[in-house]
């Protein structure tokens, strides 16, 4: 059984994803070999990506590709859209909006070149040579055609360029454009390529630019969810929905507001001006608490808080005796108080954000002197040659770190009067932030745990307490875990999901980390072909099985679950081989 | 630059032949500046600017024909798609659906249909506009012709 367990653990720790905790079906999709739903795409492959949407739209019309590209365009890459267009309104419809046009008879315009054709926007006589006919019918001198063309171009409409006739809605055929424009401007024409190829980018909802500076020349694109967090290939984690760090169990826009209040730093700086003195003797702020000017330092100094200077301990209400300064003044100001309250508030979800984000930086660099323990432990120990719960255990107080760090600004707009003051009544409020400091609390104990015995110098233990130690972290990884995704769970229904307010969308918790997007090969498959395979573990058999049980199991649950979206399957702790459960329990089984 | 003057010399042969034509129409270009043009306008019958005369004037672009050329009125005119102060007008031909298909003479021409259909829903003239919209026709009438007496005519005695 030990060696089965450390096979599995071997063969969770590839780079890829590393802990197997108590996943939902949603998380359980990236790590089928299939790979996640969102992709990077390169420069290179941008091609390929635009293609493929293209040719679906050839296909099913059968239309020359600057025409698909065209309703693609005006669809704002939304196949499914447009095949809807199409089956509700029609095809002459879903062309004459898109402004594609075909003219059946195209033949009689070839008979053109030897005769003379006069062109309505010059007023020129031009041989048949010199003047284009496109495919709305319309036909202009090569000269104005080009001209046209530099013109729109230059306007930033290359994907709409539309017919110069009058009322005629026709997008020029880009293969015209190209050619006229080359003779003149070959810049030019470059750069119209490039708009049409980045037009899958930028006039595409569901593919956005990674927000890297410098830019690493990537797009990534998701298939379903916009409301998730995504890793580029350039190792930039981000919110695909906000483009900013990824930030949830906050919400995009409290995420914004937070940014913006945090750096308005000036607030608290301010309070700590107005609000506190330092102290004569040993120089720490302090707080002035009631109306008494007479303020005593936890060092045991008291001082006048009108001047600072270090006094006596006697005082009236007006006076400090043996202390002359005379400067009182009643400070009767209830609006200074509601100031205070407000930022007090701030600061202790401030502080508690920044204690975990703070955290969160250290344990990065533990990251290194763990590797180091993990080398010496192995030359020293023979027997325990598998060290992957360190690491897994590792990625787990990161993730984990991570949610943490972030809940406490979602909590700051959950339960402030900033956001939802209307939207719950002050029971209501109180009863639903009870819930969530509850589950966050725990997540924070078993956070600190987990982080603690991590930090343990394992490497000269003894082999007893070093398997002690592995089994605590491993129970510490599967809770944490199970609390975050709890977390998450809670936040999406019993709060924002009361809220019956389509704005607050959070990006569902994986329990895997932020998704990494793979990069798109020429030739991906289309997504049909993968929305029906299942994860391994969805069989729901306790145990360790064998890959090829796997596969059986796999199978035998084909039809097992509908919703590969946000699923959430109820899942029983002990029925998951679990490699993140100590020992004892997987034994047990 | 060159491509845009080609034209409107274009245009101004045509017009020289196509006075007779188009009696309704008068397009003059400046003496020194082809680039500036006036045209006299006859009011449509059967509206209220029937008799009147109106005087546009046209700013041509460099990039013209690509791009449309500015006209507004120089004679006051009450009719919900002129500005009455700026004679600016709100023709979409003058805007996002130009085409350079489009000459002065036939600027011209959408301008008098304008002036027969006017468009009370995208109004310069908020009061000429409202007087339509709410169904008021001989209040606008009124008006347009009481202004068209006043500005587009010929002071009698
Ligand atoms: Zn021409
Ligand atoms: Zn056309
Ligand atoms: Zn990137
Ligand atoms: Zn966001
Ligand atoms: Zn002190
Ligand atoms: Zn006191
Ligand atoms: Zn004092």
């Amino acid at each position: 059984m030990d060696d089965c367990i450390s096979s599995d653990e071997d063969y969770y720790d590839s780079d890829r994803d590393s802990l197997h905790g108590l996943e939902n079906e949603d998380s359980e999709i990236q790590w089928v070999p299939k790979g996640p739903a969102t992709k990077v795409i390169t420069k290179e492959s941008l091609l390929a990506a635009q293609k493929e949407d293209m040719r679906r739209v050839m296909d099913l019309l059968s239309l020359r590709e600057y025409h698909a590209r065209t309703l693609l365009i005006h669809y704002r890459w939304d196949v499914e859209k447009l095949f809807a267009v199409l089956v509700e309104k029609g095809k002459s419809h879903l062309f004459a909006t898109a402004g594609v046009t075909m003219i059946e008879n195209r033949s009689n315009s070839s008979s053109e070149p030897s005769s003379m054709v006069m062109c309505d926007i010059c007023m020129e006589e031009v041989h048949g040579n010199d003047a284009t006919r496109v495919d709305c019918g319309h036909c202009f001198c090569n000269s104005c055609w080009t001209e046209h063309f530099i013109v729109k171009i230059n306007e930033g409409q290359s994907r709409r360029i539309r017919c110069m006739a009058h009322k005629c809605n026709a997008i020029c055929d880009e293969a015209v454009v190209r050619n006229l424009v080359s003779k003149r401007h070959p810049d030019l024409a470059n750069k119209f390529d490039r708009f049409l190829l980045e037009s899958y980018i930028e006039d595409n909802k569901r593919v956005k630019w990674c927000p890297s500076t410098p830019h690493c020349g990537n797009a990534i694109r998701v298939e379903d969810d916009e409301f998730c967090e995504v890793e580029c290939s350039c190792g930039l984690q981000f919110c695909f929905s906000c483009l900013s760090e990824a930030h949830s169990p906050c919400s995009c826009l409290m995420w914004e507001l937070w940014i913006k209040k945090c750096r308005d730093e000036s607030e608290t700086v301010n309070w700590i001006t107005v609000h506190t003195k330092p102290c004569p003797k040993c120089h720490k702020p302090v707080e002035k608490n009631g109306g008494c000017n007479l303020v005593s330092c936890i060092c045991g100094q008291a001082f006048c808080w009108l001047c600072g200077g270090a006094t006596g301990r006697e005082h009236t209400w007006s006076s400090i005796s043996g202390h002359s300064c005379g400067r009182y003044k009643e400070e009767s100001e209830q609006k200074a108080e509601r100031a205070k309250r407000d930022l007090y508030r701030y600061m202790h979800y401030h502080n508690r954000y920044k204690a975990h984000t703070d955290s969160f930086k250290l344990e990065s660099k533990l990251k290194e002197s763990i590797q180091e323990k993990i080398s010496i432990s192995e030359e020293r120990e023979s027997m325990l040659r598998d060290f992957s719960w360190v690491n897994n255990g590792l990625s787990r107080l990161f993730r984990s770190r991570r949610v943490l760090s972030y809940s406490y600004p979602f909590a700051f707009y959950m339960f402030g009067d900033e956001l939802f003051k209307d939207e719950m009544t002050e029971a209501e409020r109180e009863i639903k932030q009870h819930l969530f400091e509850d589950q966050q609390q725990q997540l924070e104990a078993n956070v600190e745990k987990l982080s603690k015995f991590l930090e343990e110098p394992f490497d000269q233990y003894t082999k007893d307490k070093v398997m002690e130690i592995r089994m605590q972290v491993i129970n510490l990884s599967v809770i944490t875990d199970t609390l975050c995704k709890k977390m998450y769970d809670c936040i999406e229904n019993d709060l924002l999901g009361s809220l019956e307010l389509g704005i607050h969308n959070i990006a569902p918790y994986k329990s895997k980390g932020i998704e990494k997007a793979l990069e798109l090969s020429a030739c991906w498959n289309s997504k049909a072909n993968t929305s029906d395979k299942y994860p391994p573990s969805d069989c729901g058999t306790s145990g360790g099985l064998s890959e090829c049980e796997r596969l059986t199991c796999l199978n035998s649950e084909e039809n097992g679950c509908s919703s590969r979206k946000r699923a959430r399957a109820e899942v029983v702790t002990g029925n998951f081989f679990d490699l993140n459960l100590p020992a004892e329990v997987v034994d047990r089984n | 630059m060159q491509a845009s003057r080609a034209r409107l010399f274009k245009e101004y042969k045509e017009v020289q032949r196509e006075k007779v034509a188009d009696p309704d129409i008068q397009l003059v270009c400046d003496d020194s500046n082809i680039f500036k043009w006036t045209a006299l306008i006859k009011g449509p019958s059967e509206t209220p600017f029937e008799g009147g005369v109106f005087q546009l004037a046209f700013s041509v672009p460099e990039q013209y024909p690509l791009q449309p050329p500015q006209v507004r009125f120089l004679t006051k005119i009450f009719h919900p798609n002129v500005h009455f102060k700026t004679g600016e007008i709100c023709l979409d031909i003058l805007k996002n659906a130009w085409s350079p298909a489009w000459t002065l003479q036939s600027v011209c021409r959408a301008i008098i249909a304008l002036m027969a259909h006017p468009e009370p829903d995208s109004p310069l003239n908020c009061d000429s506009g409202n007087l339509l919209r709410s169904g008021d026709v001989r209040g606008y009438q009124s008006m347009a012709k009481m202004y068209t007496r006043l500005a587009a005519m010929p002071k009698k005695g």
